[in-house]
């Protein structure tokens, strides 16, 4: 079997995060020294300009998608520091009709695109390098236990079923490379399939992408593995526009 | 103050944040505060918050980037208070 850490890096990436607005506090997210390490001057002349949304969940929301920017790029580049300033968003926008808050990062020679969902709840944002989100899938949902182990158990229970689900298979497993981002393994090694799994209080969250031919996802290394096309249409039903996450955060 | 002390002191300001109490009884400079302590990456502005306050410091910008285990933590406070 490879091992996990010594494959090459994947090609292509994904990046999730999700935060519970009530672990949140308001009052702090407002204050000048709390904001001021998450946002820069012109993230809050945006908002200023903007208005969409309270001001502490627009905090969170660029949290949001810096976090998962971070997580998208720190893939490929393990030594990453996460730091919130150095990530500007560059463009931002309210949902229409879609029901996604949209936005667009440059960050090193990458171009990235967010995509949030905002109730009262949670905030809960993936990141990719494609604006259409074709290969990209992603999905949250509540848990009763808040406890770390309880989450990380919960996430990565929640993201196998949707895995095993989606490409018909039941030998998949998921690990953490000594890097520290998830990768997903069948019984021989490693699959180019970029998974990124997120928790916060009362939800977990993941997201995953599929290689750009979905119908031979390819192992690291370039070694092919036949799936069948019912699977690819089985991905079609389980996921045909953006209601599958808002079913997934009743459960 | 010395950095065993303001060890000591960091406890308490990570106590709230950290779920497993027990783990802060044997940390050193190389704990890792998110992979180690199991701290939520989005309670780590609080920490750097509440070491300001505690300690009437401000943490520029830089050195609260650079703060992933304890003992960058350590160093970002002793760098203020001397």
């Amino acid at each position: 079997m490879n091992d996990p850490a010594s494959v090459s890096q994947p090609i292509a990436s994904t990046g999730n995060d999700i935060v519970d607005l009530s672990a949140t506090d308001p009052l702090r997210t407002c204050n000048p020294r709390f904001y001021s390490r998450i946002i820069s001057s012109e993230e809050k002349t945006l908002y200023d300009q903007w208005g969409e949304l309270t001001f502490d969940n627009y905090v969170w929301l660029l949290w949001s998608i810096k976090e998962s920017v971070y997580k998208y790029t720190s893939r490929t580049d393990t030594g990453l520091i996460f730091a919130p300033l150095n990530i500007p968003v560059l463009q931002l926008t309210a949902p229409a009709g879609d029901g996604f808050y949209k936005s667009m990062v440059i960050y090193g020679s990458e171009i990235l695109y967010s995509r949030s969902i905002i109730t009262n709840r949670l905030i809960v944002t993936v990141v990719c390098n494609d604006e259409n989100f074709d290969r990209t899938w992603w999905g949250f949902r509540s848990v009763e236990q808040t406890a770390y182990a309880d989450q990380s158990a919960s996430v990565r229970t929640f993201a196998l079923g949707k895995l095993h689900s989606a490409l018909s298979r039941a030998d998949l497993r998921i690990e953490k490379t000594t890097a520290g981002y998830p990768i997903l393994l069948d019984g021989i090694g490693r699959l180019d399939i970029p998974l990124s799994l997120a928790h916060h209080g009362h939800f977990v969250a993941y997201s995953y992408r599929l290689p750009s031919s979905a119908e031979e996802p390819l192992r690291e290394g370039g070694q092919a593995v036949p799936a069948s096309r019912s699977s690819i249409l089985k991905l079609a039903v389980l996921f045909p526009n953006n209601s599958l996450y808002k079913k997934s955060a009743a459960n | 103050m010395d950095r065993r002390n303001i060890l000591e002191e960091l406890k308490k300001v990570l106590y709230p944040y950290t779920e497993n109490k027990e783990l802060l009884q044997n940390i050193n400079d190389d704990t890792n505060l998110v992979k180690d302590l199991k701290i939520n990456s989005a309670n780590l502005v609080d920490i750097i918050i509440d070491a300001e306050a505690k300690y009437n410091i401000e943490i520029d910008f830089d050195s609260a980037e650079k703060i992933i285990t304890v003992g960058n933590c350590i160093d970002a406070i002793a760098e203020k208070i001397k």
